[in-house]
């Protein structure tokens, strides 16, 4: 895990000032020790959600760090007792996921290269308009939002995904993104495309996207974790439990169990929610950098 | 292209160039069709509909019902949870900011150390920051338990004594009592969000050139020294930038709050945000969506005075 994290670490480490420190060595091994110390601290949580969740229910509150028996029933309760069921929550999330992930890729790089590359009147004004709609909070837009998907049938049934990932089918950080890296790419390869002949779509499809595969990768991990992990618009616009998405699962697990709470099952749960982000971070982990498009311009 | 174009004025080429360039408009709005009537319905339109919806009393099955003026927004303003919800959220944003920024700017320190691993303890601080909220907050609740581990740590630690000072029992319900559970909250989101601001500072951090510490340490000064006489002020930007990161994020808190204390906010309301009372309102159980989009209007009032507040202060954000 070490190795995989080091080997793509893109920037070299910062010198340290070499002159007249001679305090430099104690003041990196108390470093090296603050950071082991909160290493820990903050390991611990994750490491007792896996062991608790092979507890049983009693043993569960107990402080031993082994589970004492050792029982999977926690994750049998998980996968086929628990309404819905693990596998279900998990499907749902995936394809809601996939099906945001995928729509965020086609419609913003569909429209960061119109925005980056084409000239068509009003290109400024309407780009304006992509950046409004980043400082429009989302709780404003609930109800709104709530009544029109209502009105057009999609609060009810499978109708219920399409209305979710409508509203999350294109966000204006990721035609913002994409727009800026498309920027970045210079014109001549375009141009010489042109020149043959190319129309502007197979120009966008031949030439401009096989090159903008960093920025495509980084708008699909982050679609999809934040995807992954959404709560406000599933819990909104989800109304069936069928159809929850694993956080929505883990929160009606919570509030519906009140003071005689399942733990093992819920921790096993808590696992399956964040192991696949955990994957897909310790693969893609360089795309992860916190775009100061995403976290910056919507909080 | 172009040159040939305007070497021959007149010529046929210059009549493709004109079809050419219709030809790229249309492609053009084309390209963005999709996105621009998706903003325009549910991001635009919205806030107009949004106004129209609070003026009306409008129960989710009927529609609107009745024509209420203003009378939604004064009876928010006028409801003590409502004022209840502002005041928690404004101690939430008060305190978890400055801690989240400290710890943020504390860890991006330590990783800005020429250490070997620290690669990857930045990608392991970092974590807890993607991972899912729902997660993180329902762990958070089994720690904090009377009966769980948070509480035996500090048994089996011996450092009780300390938390008798302040009042806690041994058997303390953190979240389940009115006085913490904020508090415990506040301790969670600077844990999970300290990892995004760390990534933040370290860039600042990177960005500062050596020289000026080899001036430091030459004229004698300690690292301590340096860092609050040269790091710190020079970090002016990234603090500005985080700070409003922090704030507007701060005023939005929901998933921890709903998590730990349900649609009201409990205990005793303690839990009530201003983002949670706009949820309570509208599927809270009376489905009174005039009322909701009311409070809707005006917590986007709220956070949007904020961002401009602090736009007027600090200036706009770096990347525009």
């Amino acid at each position: 895990m070490i190795k995989a994290v080091e080997s793509i670490e893109p920037r070299p480490a910062p010198v340290v000032a070499p002159v007249g420190d001679r305090n430099a060595h104690w003041r990196r091994r108390v470093a090296v020790f603050l950071m082991v110390a909160y290493g820990l601290l903050m390991f611990v949580p994750f490491a007792w959600s896996v062991v608790t969740s092979f507890k049983t229910l009693p043993d569960s509150v107990q402080m031993t760090f082994l589970p004492n028996p050792f029982t999977t029933q926690g994750w049998e309760f998980a996968f086929t007792k628990l309404q819905p069921p693990i596998p279900m929550l998990m499907l749902n999330s995936a394809a809601i996921a996939g099906a945001a992930t995928v729509t965020n890729l086609v419609l913003g790089s569909l429209a960061g290269y119109a925005f980056a590359r084409l000239r068509f009147p009003g290109r400024e004004a309407l780009f304006l308009i992509v950046l409004a709609t980043l400082m429009i909070p989302d709780q404003l837009r609930l109800v709104p939002v709530y009544l029109m998907l209502n009105a057009a049938g999609l609060t009810h049934g499978f109708a219920q995904y399409i209305g979710l990932v409508t509203v999350l089918a294109i966000s204006g950080t990721s035609i913002f993104f994409m727009r800026q890296y498309f920027l970045t790419i210079p014109k001549d390869l375009e141009e010489a495309a042109r020149i043959d002949g190319a129309g502007f779509f197979t120009t966008f499809w031949r030439v401009m996207l096989p090159l903008a595969g960093p920025a495509l990768a980084t708008v699909a991990v982050l679609q999809f974790q934040g995807t992954w992990n959404g709560f406000f618009w599933p819990l909104i616009l989800l109304q069936d439990s069928n159809h929850f998405t694993l956080p929505l699962g883990l929160a009606a697990f919570r509030l519906a169990g009140g003071f005689t709470t399942n733990w093992p099952p819920q921790m096993a749960t808590i696992v399956m929610a964040t192991l696949p982000i955990l994957v897909l971070y310790l693969f893609f982990q360089r795309y992860f950098v916190p775009s100061v498009a995403k976290t910056g311009l919507t909080g | 292209m172009g040159v040939i174009a305007a070497a021959r004025p007149g010529s046929p080429v210059t009549k493709s160039k004109g079809l050419a360039k219709g030809r790229e408009a249309i492609t053009g709005y084309l390209f963005i069709l999709v996105p621009m009537v998706l903003f325009l319905v549910l991001n635009i339109g919205s806030i107009f509909y949004s106004l129209y919806i609070s003026v009306w009393h409008w129960n989710i099955r009927s529609g609107p019902e009745t024509l209420l003026g203003t009378k939604n927004y004064l009876t928010a303003l006028g409801d003590p949870i409502f004022q209840q919800a502002v005041t928690n959220t404004l101690y939430y944003t008060a305190v978890w900011v400055p801690l989240a920024m400290a710890l943020g700017l504390f860890l991006a320190v330590l990783v800005n150390q020429k250490i070997r691993g620290q690669t990857f303890f930045r990608a392991a601080f970092y974590f807890p920051a993607i991972a899912s909220s729902a997660a993180i907050t329902v762990l958070w609740i089994f720690l904090l338990e009377p009966d769980g581990l948070f509480n035996a740590a500090r048994a089996a630690l011996g450092i009780n004594p300390i938390f008798a000072l302040f009042g806690y029992t041994d058997s303390q319900n953190w979240l389940g009592n009115s006085s913490t559970a904020m508090n415990s909250i506040i301790i969670l989101n600077a844990w999970t969000t300290s990892g995004t601001f760390m990534l933040f500072y370290l860039a600042s951090l990177q960005a500062i050139s050596q020289d000026v510490y080899e001036a430091a340490a030459i004229d004698g000064a300690s690292g301590v020294q340096a860092f609050w006489s040269i790091t710190f002020p020079l970090l002016k930007p990234a603090h500005y930038f985080v700070g409003t990161v922090a704030v507007i994020g701060g005023l939005q808190l929901f998933d921890q709050a709903y998590l730990a204390g349900s649609v009201d906010g409990s205990p005793d309301n303690a839990l009530m945000t201003m983002v949670l009372y706009l949820y309570r309102s509208a599927f809270g159980g009376s489905f009174d969506f005039g009322y909701a989009a009311a409070v809707g209007i005006i917590l986007f009032v709220m956070i949007f005075s904020a961002t401009l507040v602090q736009r007027r202060l600090f200036g706009a954000a770096p990347s525009w």
